[in-house]
């Protein structure tokens, strides 16, 4: 920001353009602040910005102008082009249309005075929105008497268009001559085009007359097109027309089927059930397609006809899937004097009022018992579920042999439910291990895992459902992985591993990415790790190390290169754009000075040897050290020497709004460094709004508790600052960014009194009253102390003065 | 000479079947009784456009009813690699082309697969079916919503069957639900959730917006490589210096081609939702955009774009990274909500679709479709229904405002640079052949 006002700045020397607004800025300044906040975050920010610069145009629009350079390496010409398109695109807002002409006249002085080509056609595509003249499509017509001509010689599509225009442009008797001979043609794609522009323009009510008288003179293809058109537009008074055709043979009684499915009512309905298990098999299937979606009630005749036919089936089939209770009674009959179908239809009509009765059917039942379960299940489905498991725990409490009801219990999907089943299954019920493959419940996952681990040759039973579990019900990221490592380590077959590794891609991060990244040189895994890889890399917002990256994502390449599925190449692109994204770490090195003097590396961004502590919350990623430590004593990552005197520099970077972290200062390991070690120097992202209220030697750089740092304004966050400590006897210094911010000595600070005379608790003399029992240490660890996650570290090295003073 | 519309029209009016080549007569074929499939009667297709998707199975495929007999490119790197896989994949020579306009009047091509960045796609789509051919177009349908009108009006005047390639309302897993659109269908239609209802096109429902296709500001000019014809490639798209980023796949990078992630995505995403919400013949009459300023040139990340129909309906798209936090419903309506993996807030909400009566029969295979001439079920018109609610979104981001829209006249109300923005400058010839 400040560089950009200098260049505008000297600008205004040789270009003295005054304008200005209501707070007395001159034209430049309004230009370098809305420069400064290019591109807009959000709508208000939008919308306060062009207000100012439109309110300052034409000069404001010719002082941006002016200002870009000719494309070229390095040349950042965006913000003015976010400013320029900004303006014009607000003015172009109807409620703020004011200064519309000053812009479009800057723009206009603009481009004349703007030598370089590409900006010039940048400025001058602004110009079109201030003058909209919207390119209209060109009249295109034929007259009706070309069309006339056209129809009889043309290529098909001509006829077409000729079609359109008499049906659309000429008199009715034209239209319809032109209908009724396209008709008669055998050109299918103009018959049905000339149909479909005759519906639009005539409407079915006048066209159905005609179309009824021309049909038992038409060929056979016209005939189907004319019972499609029938159908689609529901022409009930092609009844009898339809119902002729039907009872016709080949195609055009198929077609005469699907019409009357669409037309519906009383008569066909009636003859559409005539078909069901006759004998002729294609319209037997086309009637029974038609009946399930049929327009209008058909339940009397159906239930009628049940009773009566000899081939109930489809019958059956219709009224279950249409839900006619009424069935229940004939159907149940049908089962009952040995329909071996009708078992299967019982689950469409049944209610509560059928549980005792299907109950005991199932409690006996040798034959039909997936279709009795499901009988079961439609009587109480209805029910809330712990009613459902109280229906059925009854009906089992009752039943000799409990193995019947067991899919039924799992259907509810209740905890209770789960406990039967794995008692059950305990007890050597191979039914009760369907259920709880059925179940739709989360805690039957650990009891499926258990029987995999347990038993090899259930695996290929249980893993897809415990994965599918996992997938659904899992919620913490961390659980989940963990719980498809598992699946992974069990998968013995390549379709488990591709659906363990398809249910990982969906876990957004870095360790799911390496996880998945295992499995690539798996051939069995390989495929599916691959896109696993690929999908988590780009979903996750995490950090992943350049180098596992890279490794990970050119094998998923090497992998779907090798399909020959041409889609992969889809995703091979994909994973080339983030490669070429992605950045190497760099290796920070001391400088000469710092080698001279005798500085020791201790991170340079590869590994964390010099250290130990907690490796899980401290990760070295693309050459910094990511902190994911929790608060607390484990969260410490500690240098492996311990220092009397030193000087500690490196530098620190936040990635999320108040980070906190601090660094301990001889300490031992695994206690508070701001009390138990000499003391901890804060980092803290003091500027975030959630710490208005912090004490002044809680803020970065302080001596917690004891010496407060003068308060600095750290950078943006995702930017490096530099911080060094230098440590001598009682002595402490903090200099963050080049600037000194703590200079003293803690002995002085508190007077000598690092613990409260009296013995007690509260220290007057600490500026945080409390003890510091540890501030005379003469020597112990260097520490960062973990606070939580949003800190990055690198380059961090250390000069040991030893016993120095 | 320049071809113009008005010359070309001119001379088809007059019959001189320059541009008018009638296709082998499978039409006429389909009349009779035939029950075999004779070599006449199998269809061709032919591709424009051989980079990324068509290359995939979707367009790059031969077999007995549906023969590939023509490639297109102007890029020659692609051009050679689809020659050499024709050989490769179904021993057969492909005819190639360079200027697409030689494919789309080719005679021996029956299907023309428009499988190029969308800038081009409404152009293609036209000029194919003025030669009477039918067409399978790549998704979006097109890049703004006027072309998607003149589209329509093409398809609807020559008689030809089209096809946007994509499927969810009729095939497929749909994302984040688990399930066919089918249940989704039944469980709105069932009025079991109540009305109006809220869709929630989200990475919390399990949708990702792929915002990884974003453009870049700032870029430098570069040398053209020899094997591209970027002039060709730019077509009616406002001249701009090459970078190779502007082109291949980073292309839907930018406004001039397309709209990022929403443009990639969105009818993959909004489609089904038109169907399932029973909208296929309307549009949304409100949209809102929040989002960081967009670069006129790049395209960039957004937070939240919400459409509102008339009846209070609404689409809301949450952008990558600024998903709602928690469990989110996927539809959610005054008595129920459903969530990702078609968990719902009904009890046994499965059993019960399922004992529901079967939607009605549609058109699913487009060979069918160019065969008996009915619609395919995601056809011209309920395919710009919903690429014209891709293309509000892209309005009212580069604006940055809320736009309203007027269902009927199909424009933007009281607002001309919005309206601007559905008929947007072409270059010549291009401009005169729309």
């Amino acid at each position: 920001m400040k560089k950009i006002f200098t260049i505008i700045a000297s600008l205004a020397l040789v270009f003295s353009v005054y304008a200005q607004d209501a707070r007395q800025r001159t034209t430049e300044t309004i230009v370098a602040d809305v420069l400064a906040a290019m591109p807009a975050q959000d709508a208000s920010q939008f919308n306060e910005q062009m207000k100012d610069l439109a309110a300052a145009a034409p000069e404001s629009i010719i002082e941006i102008a002016r200002i870009m350079k000719p494309a070229g390496e390095g040349v950042r010409n965006s913000i003015y082009e976010y400013a320029l398109s900004g303006v014009v695109y607000y003015v172009t807002d109807p409620a703020h249309k004011e200064n519309a002409t000053n812009v479009l006249m800057g723009l206009q002085q603009a481009a004349e005075a703007c030598s370089d080509a590409a900006n010039k056609a940048f400025i001058e595509s602004l110009e079109m929105y201030l003058k909209p003249a919207e390119t209209q499509l060109m009249a295109q017509k034929l007259t009706v008497k070309e069309a006339g001509k056209l129809l009889k010689s043309g290529a098909i599509q001509d006829k077409c268009y000729a079609a359109k225009t008499i049906i659309e442009d000429g008199t009715m008797s034209q239209g319809m001559k032109a209908l009724a001979n396209a008709l008669k043609g055998d050109e299918i794609q103009l018959r049905n085009a000339a149909l479909g522009y005759a519906t639009c323009k005539y409407g079915v009510e006048a066209l159905a007359p005609m179309l009824i008288k021309a049909f038992p003179k038409a060929s056979v293809g016209t005939k189907k097109d004319l019972l499609n058109w029938f159908g689609n537009n529901n022409v009930a008074s092609a009844e009898s027309l339809v119902s002729g055709a039907m009872a016709g043979d080949g195609d055009i009684a198929s077609a005469a089927i699907y019409a009357a499915g669409k037309i519906g009512g009383d008569k066909l309905g009636k003859e559409l059930i005539g078909f069901l298990g006759g004998s002729d098999a294609v319209k037997s299937a086309a009637a029974l397609a038609a009946l399930k979606s049929f327009k209008g009630d058909i339940q009397k005749e159906v239930i009628g006809a049940i009773g009566t036919a000899p081939n109930a089936d489809g019958l059956m089939n219709i009224a279950s899937t249409r839900m006619m209770s009424e069935a229940y009674p004939v159907i149940f009959k049908k089962y009952q004097s040995g329909d071996a179908n009708a078992a299967k239809y019982l689950s469409g009509v049944v209610g509560t009022q059928n549980i005792q009765e299907i109950g005991n059917v199932l409690a006996s039942a040798k034959d039909n018992v997936p279709q009795l379960q499901n009988a079961l299940y439609s009587c109480i489905h209805t029910l809330a579920p712990q009613e459902q498991y109280a229906q059925v725990r009854s009906l089992i409490d009752k039943a000799s042999a409990k193995d019947n009801f067991y899919a039924v219990l799992a259907r509810t999907g209740t905890d209770a439910a789960v406990e039967d089943l794995e008692k059950a299954y305990s007890n050597g019920s191979g039914a009760a291990l369907q259920g709880l493959l059925g179940i739709d419940n989360a805690k039957a996952a650990p009891i499926l895992k258990n029987i995999a681990k347990s038993d090899a040759s259930k695996i290929g039973t249980v893993l897809p459902r415990y994965i599918d579990l996992v997938s659904v019900y899992v919620q913490d990221l961390d659980v989940k992985r963990f719980d498809l490592k598992d699946a992974l380590e069990l998968a013995n077959a390549k379709e488990l591993k591709a659906k363990a590794l398809n249910a990982l891609s969906e876990i957004p991060t870095m360790k799911a990415f390496l996880l998945a990244g295992q499995y690539l040189d798996d051939k069995d895994a390989a495929y599916a790790a691959a896109h696993a890889v690929k999908n988590i890399a780009n979903k996750t917002t995490e950090e992943i190390n350049y180098d596992d990256l890279k490794a990970n994502l050119e094998k998923a390449v090497k992998v779907l290169s090798s399909t020959g599925y041409a889609d992969d190449g889809y995703a091979i692109s994909e994973i080339n754009k983030m490669l070429s994204e992605a950045k190497p770490s760099s290796v920070s090195q001391l400088t000469d000075e710092e080698k001279e003097q005798g500085f020791e590396m201790l991170f340079d961004g590869t590994s964390l040897d010099k250290f130990h502590g907690d490796k899980e919350g401290y990760t070295p990623v693309n050459g910094a050290i990511l902190v994911s430590a929790n608060y607390g004593s484990t969260g410490n990552l500690y240098t492996l020497n311990e220092y009397r005197n030193f000087v500690l520099r490196f530098e620190f970077c936040f990635t999320k709004e108040g980070a906190n972290n601090g660094v301990g200062v001889r300490t031992p390991m695994g206690v508070d460094a701001a009390y138990n070690g000499m003391c901890e120097v804060q980092i803290l992202d003091h500027d975030a709004p959630m710490y208005a209220n912090l004490h002044e030697y809680q803020v970065h750089g302080s001596v917690y508790g004891v010496i407060p740092a003068k308060r600095i304004k750290h950078k943006a966050l995702g930017e490096w600052e530099t911080e060094e400590i230098r440590v001598e006897g009682n002595h402490i210094k903090v200099t963050v960014n080049g600037e000194v911010i703590v200079d003293g000595d803690v002995r002085k600070a508190c007077k000598g009194h690092n613990v409260a005379p009296d013995g007690g608790t509260y220290n007057p003399y600490t500026v945080d009253h409390k003890n510091h029992p540890g501030m005379f240490n003469k020597k112990g660890y260097v520490s960062f102390c973990g606070h939580g996650e949003g800190l990055k570290l690198r380059n961090v090295r250390i000069l040991d003065l030893g016993d120095k003073k | 000479m320049k071809e113009t519309r008005r010359s070309f029209l001119k001379k088809s009016a007059a019959g001189l079947a320059l541009f008018t080549i009638l296709p082998r007569n499978v039409f006429g074929a389909m009349n009779g009784e035939k029950k075999y499939t004779a070599p006449s009667d199998q269809l061709t297709h032919g591709i424009i456009g051989v980079g990324g998707i068509g290359m995939s199975n979707l367009h790059f495929f031969s077999n007995d009813r549906c023969r590939l007999v023509s490639v297109c490119d102007v890029d020659k790197d692609h051009l050679d690699n689809a020659i050499a896989g024709g050989k490769e994949k179904f021993g057969k020579t492909l005819k190639s082309y360079h200027d697409w306009r030689e494919l789309v009047h080719d005679s021996d091509v029956d299907i023309v697969d428009v499988a190029t960045p969308s800038h081009w796609h409404a152009l293609m789509s036209i000029e194919a079916a003025r030669a009477g051919k039918d067409i399978f177009c790549e998704k979006p349908m097109t890049r703004t919503i006027g072309e998607g009108q003149k589209v329509v009006d093409a398809v609807n005047r020559y008689g030809s069957m089209f096809r946007l390639d994509t499927w969810f309302r009729f095939k497929d897993t749909f994302y984040g639900l688990g399930t066919t659109v089918e249940p989704l269908k039944k469980l709105v239609d069932s009025g079991l959730l109540g009305w109006p209802l809220t869709v929630r096109i989200s990475g919390a429902t399990g949708f990702a917006w792929k915002f990884y296709w974003t453009g870049k500001e700032n870029l430098v000019p570069q040398p053209v490589p020899e094997v591209l014809d970027y002039d060709m490639w730019l077509g009616p798209a406002p001249y701009k210096p090459y970078n190779p980023h502007r082109v291949h796949q980073t292309f839907r990078g930018y406004w001039d081609y397309e709209s990022g992630g929403l443009g990639d995505m969105g009818q993959h995403y909004i489609d089904p939702v038109q169907y399932i919400l029973g909208k296929d013949d309307t549009f949304p009459v409100k949209v809102e955009a929040d989002a960081p300023q967009q670069h006129p040139d790049a395209v960039g990340i957004w937070r939240n774009i919400t459409y509102t129909y008339e009846d209070g309906c609404k689409i809301i798209l949450e952008g990558e990274g600024f998903e709602s936090k928690g469990k989110v419903p996927y539809i959610e309506g005054p008595k129920g909500k459903l969530y990702k993996g078609f968990e719902c807030t009904i009890p046994n909400i499965m059993d019960i679709l399922n004992k529901m009566p079967d939607s009605e029969p549609r058109v699913t295979d487009f060979l069918e479709s160019v065969r008996t001439r009915q619609k395919f079920a995601l056809n011209e018109v309920n395919g710009h229904h919903s690429c014209t609610i891709v293309n509000m979104g892209a309005c009212a981001l580069r604006l940055g405002r809320t736009l309203n829209f007027d269902p009927k006249t199909q424009r933007f109300i009281n607002d001309d640079a919005a309206n601007l923005l559905i008929n947007q400058p072409m270059r010549e010839p291009w401009a005169s052949m729309m």
